[in-house]
């Protein structure tokens, strides 16, 4: 790629910034960078017509500025996975400069990917990254040869360290004024057998003095024994964190806050204003919209999902999620789905739509389904978990572990069922399994904000909507009809008093909107194993319908509904009456 | 030469013979490429292997096509 300068013809400084693409495989550092060097202000989109996201920040340079896009990470630009066809369009589409980011201890495999760049006529600079980590295995890589090889500015970065990157920009924001030619098409066999002419020239290897403790760590956790042990003590201390973290923050925090300051301050103001009645009720009665509005999305779930998607992020980007992946691809195989999608049934504790979402990559349609399924039916999200520990947390452990069981063994049962009536095809497991490393502080805190934002907009949402719902029928009275309606059922079948019908009614929203009523309710031990499991099996919120409907078709959703639905009834009121039947007996 | 899904732990091998994979491709697995096997999992689950510096998990079946010989 021989690159000269010019200042006309630029065809893509619109509106006076640069576009730069930052490219390079999966795990080689690409969000540490993009998060270092873009500002506060980053987008998440869908990339259209395709379930890839990609993130796209600002970033600026002396006088220049710039939006740099974060391209999904692929190992070739084959345009086969998802991944890699949107990698492609937004080539196509034209950028100023490429950064591409290689990871120094696998160059062989990286400059595949840079070598498939060279095709296009965009002039790339390329970021050595993970230079002290590849030092420390013992390989050395002569940079500048490297760069001659490349024909192109090749800097060394440790990015976690911001070493190097302000040279990434200069030399990106230099690059994106000129032209580019370029690089002739190899075949697959020239372009390997050139890489590793090139590998030979550049690199070399020295044998290592001793084995350091992250790597006894690495190999570790990736055998059954004693990964498997270990993995399940990582998720015991991950629920511990979320858990009892929650319950701390909710405590010592948010519930003073919530209980001492705002609502008497709000119903104060409100007594002055609003004269007594149905209006005021509305506003500050008992399921006042300023009173649960406030106390059910701030004081008892927030906590929870934050804290859940601090600790899933942990697990995500110190590498640890894909070892995981690997000791659960013997189990998950049974229910027709390869271990890499416990990636996205994790996520289904924080929300079912993203988890249902997150199967679209490189999932057959069968897989999809069993994973939806599985989502849909038996995996809490982090709302609904929040109202369970609410509800269950302070009274009585074991029921809180005999909810979770429960939805433990349906799920393993409706994947066992699900894959034997789909037909089709399940993909078998490769993949990588990169590094142990500490995550990147800032890439951290942009990951947790990204997830909390799109969390508060498309969950809090709809969850005033119940709310302000459940105002209405509560306040109003109408609610009381409806009791009276589904009493038989209520009562009779599931021995819960008839006020839990607005439950039910609410639950159709949000889900856990069909546990948080159950609160205000003075419930004895066995009607309230009988809520949390209705609750658990219970429809899927409107989101998900919304997003199973979409994803597969209305058939799906509603048949996904009436198998939840009947299966919370079915097992809610078998609870019910044995549970009777048993202490009837004692 | 044998399936890789039967090869021993820690031992190193050179691949032979392996299927038309786009993603083994990709992630470094050509013919002659040697590796070491880091570990085998239970109930048929993933054979997973050093190349260079990095692991690749396969899936078992995968690996039951895949001929390797010992280096």
């Amino acid at each position: 790629m021989k690159c000269h300068s010019s200042h006309t013809n630029k065809r893509n400084i619109s509106d006076g910034k640069i576009k730069i693409l930052l490219m390079g495989n999966p795990n080689v550092g690409k969000s540490v960078i993009f998060s270092k060097l873009t500002g506060v202000h980053v987008n998440s989109s869908n990339y259209a017509g395709t379930t890839v996201d990609y993130t796209i920040g600002d970033v600026s340079f002396g006088r220049q500025c710039g939006v740099m896009i974060d391209v999904p990470g692929v190992y070739t630009l084959d345009a086969i996975s998802e991944a890699e066809k949107v990698a492609v369009n937004l080539l196509k589409e034209g950028a100023d400069v490429i950064v591409c980011v290689l990871d120094a201890t696998h160059l062989e495999r990286n400059l595949d990917l840079a070598f498939q760049l060279k095709e296009y006529d965009i002039p790339i600079v390329y970021s050595l990254n993970l230079v002290d980590v590849a030092k420390r295995q013992g390989i050395n890589i002569d940079v500048e040869k490297l760069s001659q090889e490349l024909g192109a500015p090749v800097i060394p970065t440790i990015a976690i360290k911001n070493k190097g990157l302000i040279e990434i920009l200069r030399a990106a924001m230099k690059l994106a004024e000129e032209e580019c030619v370029p690089g002739s098409k190899l075949t697959d066999e020239e372009r390997w057998d050139k890489i590793r002419d090139i590998v030979a020239k550049v690199q070399t290897r020295v044998q290592k003095k001793k084995v350091t403790f992250i790597e006894v760590l690495e190999d570790k956790t990736i055998q059954p024994w004693p990964g498997i042990p270990l993995a399940l003590l990582v998720l015991a201390i991950s629920l511990g964190v979320v858990v009892g973290g929650g319950k701390a923050l909710r405590a010592v925090v948010l519930l003073p806050l919530v209980k001492d300051i705002i609502q008497p301050a709000l119903t104060n103001l409100v007594s002055l204003v609003v004269p007594e009645g149905v209006f005021r009720n509305l506003l500050v009665g008992d399921y006042g919209i300023l009173v649960i509005g406030i106390e059910w999305p701030l004081a008892l779930i927030l906590p929870y999902v934050f804290l859940f998607y601090v600790v899933f992020s942990f697990l995500e980007d110190s590498g640890y999620m894909p070892r995981i992946a690997v000791l659960a691809d013997g189990v998950l195989r049974r229910m027709g789905i390869h271990g890499g999608n416990i990636i996205p049934l994790m996520l289904g504790y924080g929300c079912a739509v993203p988890a249902i979402l997150g199967s679209r990559v490189a999932n057959s349609y069968k897989e999809r389904i069993i994973i939806a399924a599985l989502v849909s039916f038996a995996i809490p999200c982090a709302s609904q978990s929040a109202a369970f520990f609410a509800l269950l947390g302070d009274r009585s452990i074991p029921a809180l572990v005999f909810v979770y069981l429960l939805s433990v063994l349906v799920g393993l049962a409706v994947g066992t069922i699900v894959n034997r009536i789909v037909p089709g095809k399940s993909q078998p497991m490769l993949l990588e399994v990169p590094n142990l490393l500490w995550p990147d502080k800032d890439a951290f805190k942009k990951k947790i904000k990204l997830r909390m934002k799109n969390f508060l907009i498309d969950a809090e949402g709809p969850m005033m909507i119940g709310i302000v719902v459940a105002s209405v029928i509560a306040e109003t009275g109408i609610l009381n009809e409806f009791s009276k309606l589904i009493e038989p059922l209520v009562e009779g079948w599931l021995g819960l008093p008839k006020e839990a019908s607005l439950s039910l009614l609410l639950g159709i929203i949000r889900r856990e909107l069909a546990v948080l009523p159950l609160l205000e309710l003075d419930l004895n031990m066995l009607q309230l194993v009988v809520g949390s499991v209705i609750a658990l099996f219970y429809l899927p919120c409107l989101s998900v319908f919304g997003v199973l409907t979409k994803e597969f078709s209305l058939k799906v959703s509603l048949l996904i509904v009436v198998a939840t639905t009947t299966t919370a009834f079915l097992f809610g009121g078998v609870i019910n009456q044995v549970g009777r039947l048993i202490l009837g007996a004692m | 030469m044998m399936p890789l899904a039967f090869g021993n732990k820690r031992s190193k091998y050179r691949v032979v013979k392996l299927p038309d994979s786009h993603l083994l491709k990709a992630l470094g697995l050509r013919k002659g490429t040697e590796f070491t096997l880091e570990s085998k999992h239970p109930f048929k689950g993933p054979v997973v292997v050093k190349v260079g510096c990095r692991c690749i998990a396969i899936d078992y079946d995968v690996a039951r096509d895949i001929l390797v010989e010992e280096v």
